[in-house]
């Protein structure tokens, strides 16, 4: 861990920490360490790509498990349930490429606008896409609409800044704001198991198949994920203007991690119940 | 039409204060609630709970994103508005009324030094939507 000395407002080195796979529950316990340690401790901004193994549902903040998704079937297909930092609906995190973004609320490029941000990161997105050969588009649209089949599935209708390909949603993200920094995160689809997902959002499989797609399907072919995470890497570096050094958690984000990871996103409690412990750090109790 | 209220004190995390005597009513601000969008969801501590000024107490969602909500005062809270659960909407609505949030006793009226007046919040507000340009 090396000593870091305070970074101002307008560095344009930013940290790019290790590309890795990890389980549901330490993915959630990096982006929040991460995320509330930011400010506390004047660390740079801070850009991950990941995966998820086994393969995950993570749930937005305050959506009811039960109503949301078949836990049943999650058990069965060893598929772990993680609740969300953040907010909006249920995601299959399995075949894509996850990234989280963590910085202060105030950072120039960002100008704490919500929707800015959504846009700004979105730009970076749509680069690495354009890069890769395919034609996105950002969409700005309100929220979806209420009383559809598919309202618990996020990528089934476009809100915000949304990425999409020939009309379907390829990548969606979500954001929680708080002590003066923000984080968001999103999922750029690799693949889908169209059945698997519906089996687990309790959906109907041409729901999903019709309102996603993903990077197999525009390119003929599974993209690898260091070829990704790379083209990303260069997309995100050349539409900010910065550069990203790698590096990795601090001394202080890796034990909050662990605390994140024994008290909230290891637990049930959390995950399901979305109950936290009253010092809002998931200490156990 | 919300805006401001000239009587409340404000915070830098856009929440306001109505106080009276040490007792304490606390919200979103009109500013906040206009930034956030459409809201879906907030979860509010019990009565009984001890807030920190600085410190969150909450979470508030909308279509945009989840918020921590960071409580402007320090003390204990002796209600909750149990209306907004079922009609959240009345935040985005009337922030400085029916949308009020939590109300507590509080421990130290020194701290409303800490705060800002409605002149104060309105040119803090000015920087922030100037930065966003």
């Amino acid at each position: 861990m090396s000593a870091r000395k305070p970074q101002s407002r307008n560095e344009t080195s930013w940290r790019l920490l290790p590309c890795r796979v990890f389980r549901a529950a330490e993915n959630m316990a990096v982006d929040e360490a991460v995320f509330r340690l930011n400010r506390r401790e004047a660390l740079p901004p801070t850009l991950r790509f990941f995966g998820w193994q086994p393969p995950a549902v993570s749930l937005g903040y305050f959506q009811k498990t039960s109503r949301e998704i078949d836990v049943e079937t999650c058990r069965r297909e060893g598929i772990d349930i993680v609740r969300r930092p953040t907010g909006g609906k249920a995601v299959l995190h399995e075949h894509e490429m996850t990234y989280s973004l963590v910085a202060a609320i105030d950072h120039p490029l960002f100008s704490g606008d919500i929707l800015e941000t959504y846009r700004v990161i979105s730009a970076c997105i749509v680069e690495a896409l354009r890069r890769l050969g395919l034609t996105p588009e950002m969409v700005s649209e309100g929220r979806s609409a209420a009383g559809t089949p598919l309202e618990a599935y996020c990528f089934a209708a476009p809100s915000k800044y949304e990425l999409l390909v020939g009309g379907r949603k390829i990548c969606g993200s979500a954001q929680v704001r708080g002590g003066g920094s923000f984080l968001q995160h999103g999922s750029l689809l690799i693949d889908v198991d169209p059945a698997r997902a519906a089996a687990v959002m309790r959906v109907p499989v041409a729901g999903i198949s019709g309102s996603t797609t993903t990077l197999r399907e525009q390119l003929g072919r599974v993209i690898g994920a260091d070829e990704l995470a790379r083209v990303l890497r260069g997309a995100f570096e050349d539409t900010l203007g910065i550069t990203l050094a790698e590096d990795g958690l601090t001394a202080a984000e890796d034990m909050l991690k662990e605390r994140l990871l024994a008290g909230k996103y290891g637990t049930d409690r959390w995950n399901l119940e979305g109950k936290n412990s009253p010092d809002g750090e998931g200490e156990p109790s | 039409m919300a805006g401001y209220q000239e009587d409340l004190f404000y915070s830098r995390e856009h929440t306001w204060v109505r106080v009276d005597g040490n007792i304490a009513t606390v919200g979103v601000s009109d500013y906040a609630q206009e930034k956030l969008g459409e809201l879906y969801s907030v979860e509010l501590p019990r009565t009984d709970a001890e807030v920190e000024q600085d410190e969150p107490f909450g979470v508030i969602e909308s279509s945009k994103s989840v918020a921590e909500l960071i409580s402007p005062v320090s003390g204990e809270v002796i209600g909750v508005n149990e209306d907004i659960v079922d009609d959240i909407g009345v935040i985005n609505s009337d922030p400085y009324g029916a949308g009020w949030l939590i109300m507590v006793e509080l421990r130290d009226l020194d701290e409303l030094n800490n705060l800002l007046d409605a002149e104060e919040y309105r040119e803090y507000v000015g920087e922030e939507a100037a930065i966003e340009e």
